[in-house]
C-alpha cells in the first residue's frame, strides 16, 4: 500500500521532430495511501499517458514518480508494485482463469501452497470461483475484465493499481456489477486506486477524490461534492453535471452597496461576501448556476429584483425529471432548469427565473471567484 | 427471381468446374482405366490403386516425401518465426527487410531450380569449389547426401521469408497492452513468449504450417532441375514420381490413379495438422 506523487511530470511525444505533441503540460498530483482516486477528462487530454507514467510503461521527459517518498522514475514496471488493468481484457488465452490469477504469483516464485490460498481469496472476493478451471476465451468480456483486475492485485506487494478506462468492453447493463466488484476489492485489500475515465458517472461513483484534465494540464483535484459545488473553473463547472452547469455572460453593477451581474436588461444579485472580490470594470465575466438550483415559476411572481422573465425553447423528459431550457427576455441568454417530472410546463411558455445567490458561482475570464 | 443468386453464381461455377472440377472427375476416370498409347482403353477397378501403392518406387518417394516435408516444416517454421522476432519493429529497416525477404519469393521455382544448377555444378559452381577449399568433396549428381540437403537449402532459401512476412504480420497485430500486461506482471522474456506471442500467433502459425506442408508436398521443380530426381531416386518425391508414370511412362491411367492418392494424403495431413493445432494449447488444465 503507497502514498503516489506525481511531481512537475512533463510529457512530449516525438520531441524534436515535426510531429512533436506535447501530452502533459505540468502536473503535480499527490494519491494519498489506500484512497481510490479518478482520473477524468476529454478524449485525449493526456489521461492515458499519465497513468502509463506513473506504472513506468512510459518515461516523462520530465519530473518525477514518488511512490511512499521514493523515487522510481527510472524504474521499469515490473519493479514498481503497480497493477494495470486496460481498456480490454488482456488475459492470457492458453491458460485457464486460475493459470491467469497465479501467474504474477508464479513469475514472483511463490510457493504452490500460498498461490493456491492467495487465488482462492481473489476468486472469493470478486466471484470467480465457478469459473476458476474454465478458459477464458469462452467468457465474457466483463468476466475477463474482473480476472485482469484480480491478475493486479494478487501480488501481496501489490501497492497501487491503475485501471485504464476498463469498462470500454462492458455491455453497460454489466457495469454496475462490475464497478460494485472493483470498489469492493480496492476497499478489501486498501489499495490506492487511480481510475482512469472520460464518463463523469464511473469517476464519482468509484472515486473519493476525483483529478480532471484538460489539455495536459491539471484542472482541480477535489471531492466528488466538491468539483460539483465549487468548480474552480468555467470548464469544470460545464463538465461535471448533467447537463452541466449554466454558464450566461454578464457585466458588474451595484446596487445598494450590493453586487449584481449585469445580463442584458436584467440583474441578478450576487452574494455580498463576494463584493471585496469584485472589480467593476472587469469584462470577460459569467455566472455560473446548476440546472437543479434554478427556481422555475410560472404564474408572474411580480418580484422583480430575484426573478428574470424568460420563455420556454424546450421540454426534455428524462424519466424522473424534466429539464426546461428558456431564453431570457430581450436577450439570447439561454438558461438550463431541472424540474420535477410532474411539473406543467409546455414549449413557448413564460416562465420566471430565479437564481438564489447562495448557490451562485462567479467566474472572472473562466476562473472561480470564491469570497 | 429465386434463381437470381444462381445467375451471379454461374461464372464462378463455370469457372471452377473447368479449371477443378472437370479435370478432377477426368482424372477419377482415368485412375480407373488400362491407358496405354495405341491400345483400346478398358476399365480395370482399382487395379492402378493397388498396383501403384505396391510398387516399391512409389513406397520410396512417398517415404522421402515424407521425410522432406517434416525437415521443411521444423526448419522453416522456427526460422522463420525466429527471423520475424528479429527484424525491427518500425523505422527505416523495416522497408528493407521487407524488400529482402522479397526477393526469393518473386523468382520463379524453375530458376531458383536453375540459380542453384549453376552455384552447385561440379564444373563452374562456386559450392563446390569452397567445398573443395576447406577439404570437403561436394558432388549432387553423385552424393545423395549432397543432393539432398542441397534441395533442403533451396526450399528454405526461396520460402522461409514467406513464413518471415506471415509471422511479422502477426506479431505486428498483436496489441503492446499484452506485453505492457506481462511486463507488470514479471514475466520473464520466454513466458511471454510461450504465453503472450505464441498463443496470438496460433492462427498465422497454422497458416504458415499449412501452406508450407502443402507446397512442400508439391516440390518439383527444385529436383528436377537441380538433379533430375538423382542421384538414382534420392530426391525423386511425390510429384516427380507422378509425373515420371503419367508422362514419361505413358501410363496415364497410373498417374491418374497416383494423382489421386497424392490428393488424398495432402488433404488428410493438412485436416490432421489444423485440428492438432488449434487445439494445442487451448484453455484448461495447463501446466504451472
Amino acid at each position: 500500500m503507497a502514498e503516489i506523487e506525481v511531481r512537475d511530470i512533463r510529457h512530449v511525444y516525438d520531441q524534436g521532430t515535426p510531429d512533436e505533441t506535447v501530452a502533459i503540460e505540468r502536473i503535480n498530483l499527490t494519491l494519498e495511501d489506500g484512497t481510490a482516486n479518478a482520473l477524468l477528462g476529454p478524449s485525449g487530454c493526456g489521461k492515458t499517458t499519465l497513468l502509463q507514467i506513473i506504472s513506468g510503461l512510459l518515461q516523462p521527459t520530465e519530473g518525477q514518480i514518488l511512490i511512499d517518498g521514493e523515487d522510481v522514475t527510472d524504474k521499469p514496471p515490473e519493479e514498481r508494485d503497480i497493477a494495470q488493468v486496460f481498456q480490454f481484457p488482456v488475459i492470457y488465452d492458453s491458460m485457464d482463469v486460475y493459470g491467469n490469477l497465479a501467474f504474477p504469483l508464479r513469475n514472483g516464485g511463490v510457493s504452490e501452497n500460498e498461490i493456491e490460498t492467495r487465488v482462492q481469496k481473489i476468486a472469493d472476493l470478486l466471484e470467480l470461483n465457478d469459473i476458476l478451471h474454465s478458459s477464458p476465451s469462452n467468457l465474457g468480456p466483463e468476466l475477463n475484465q474482473l480476472v485482469a483486475l484480480g491478475r493486479g492485485i494478487i501480488r501481496a506487494d501489490t501497492s497501487a493499481i491503475l485501471f485504464d478506462e476498463p469498462m470500454t468492453d462492458v455491455e453497460p447493463a454489466r457495469k454496475l456489477t462490475i464497478r460494485r466488484r472493483v470498489k469492493e476489492a480496492q476497499q478489501e485489500f486498501g489499495i490506492t486506486a487511480l481510475y482512469v475515465t472520460h464518463d463523469q458517472h464511473e469517476a464519482l461513483t468509484f472515486a473519493e477524490q476525483v483529478a480532471i484534465m484538460k489539455d495536459g494540464n491539471l484542472v482541480q483535484y477535489d471531492t466528488g461534492k466538491n468539483l460539483y459545488q465549487s468548480p474552480v473553473n468555467t470548464f469544470i463547472g460545464h463538465f461535471i453535471g448533467s447537463p452541466g452547469m449554466n454558464l450566461l455572460d454578464c457585466t458588474l453593477t451595484q446596487h445598494n452597496g450590493t453586487p449584481r451581474a449585469q445580463l442584458g436588461p436584467h440583474q441578478v444579485p450576487l452574494a455580498s461576501a463576494l463584493e471585496p472580490h469584485l472589480d467593476l470594470t472587469w469584462t470577460d465575466c459569467q455566472i455560473g448556476i446548476r440546472p437543479n438550483s434554478v427556481t422555475v415559476q410560472v404564474a408572474d411572481p411580480h418580484d422583480e429584483s430575484s426573478y428574470l422573465p424568460a420563455v420556454v425553447d424546450q421540454v426534455e423528459m428524462l424519466g424522473g425529471f424534466q429539464i426546461i431550457t428558456a431564453t431570457l427576455t430581450e436577450t439570447s441568454v439561454e438558461v438550463k432548469a431541472r424540474v420535477a417530472h410532474d411539473f406543467a410546463i409546455e414549449e413557448g411558455a413564460s416562465v420566471w427565473l430565479s437564481f438564489p445567490a447562495s448557490d451562485l458561482q462567479f467566474f472572472h475570464e473562466e476562473q472561480a471567484v470564491t469570497a | 427471381m429465386k434463381q437470381r443468386p444462381w445467375l451471379f453464381l454461374l461464372p464462378a461455377l463455370l469457372l471452377v468446374s473447368i479449371s477443378a472440377f472437370i479435370p478432377l472427375m477426368t482424372v477419377m476416370n482415368y485412375s480407373q482405366l488400362t491407358l496405354l498409347p495405341g491400345t483400346q482403353p478398358y476399365f480395370s477397378g482399382l487395379e492402378n490403386f493397388v498396383a501403384i501403392l505396391q510398387d516399391p518406387a512409389f513406397q520410396g518417394a512417398l517415404g522421402r516425401q515424407f521425410l522432406f516435408s517434416f525437415l521443411v516444416l521444423i526448419t522453416e517454421i522456427p526460422l522463420g518465426l525466429g527471423l520475424a522476432l528479429c527484424m525491427p519493429k518500425d523505422g527505416p529497416g523495416v522497408g528493407v527487410s521487407l524488400v529482402l525477404l522479397g526477393i526469393p519469393l518473386l523468382i520463379p521455382w524453375n530458376v531458383v531450380g536453375i540459380i542453384w544448377r549453376v552455384f552447385t555444378r561440379s564444373d563452374i559452381g562456386v559450392l563446390p569449389e569452397v567445398f573443395e577449399w576447406v577439404g570437403v568433396t561436394y558432388n549432387v549428381s553423385q552424393f545423395t547426401g549432397d543432393a539432398w540437403w542441397t534441395v533442403l537449402a533451396m526450399d528454405i532459401w526461396h520460402w522461409t521469408p514467406l513464413v518471415v512476412l506471415i509471422c511479422y504480420a502477426g506479431l505486428q497485430a498483436i496489441p503492446e497492452e499484452y506485453y505492457m500486461a506481462a511486463k507488470i506482471d514479471r514475466a520473464s522474456p520466454w513466458k511471454t513468449f510461450r504465453y503472450v506471442t505464441l498463443p496470438n500467433l496460433r492462427g498465422v502459425l497454422i497458416i504458415a504450417v499449412l501452406l508450407r506442408l502443402m507446397d512442400s508436398f508439391k516440390i518439383y521443380a527444385e529436383p528436377f532441375v537441380l538433379t533430375g530426381g538423382g542421384p538414382g531416386n534420392a530426391t525423386t518425391f511425390l510429384s516427380t514420381y507422378t509425373s515420371r508414370m503419367a508422362i514419361g511412362g505413358f501410363q496415364m491411367g497410373r498417374g491418374a490413379a497416383t494423382s489421386l492418392i497424392y490428393f488424398f494424403i495432402v488433404i488428410l495431413l493438412s485436416f490432421v495438422i489444423y485440428i492438432i493445432m488449434l487445439n494445442l494449447g487451448q484453455g484448461a488444465g495447463e501446466e504451472s
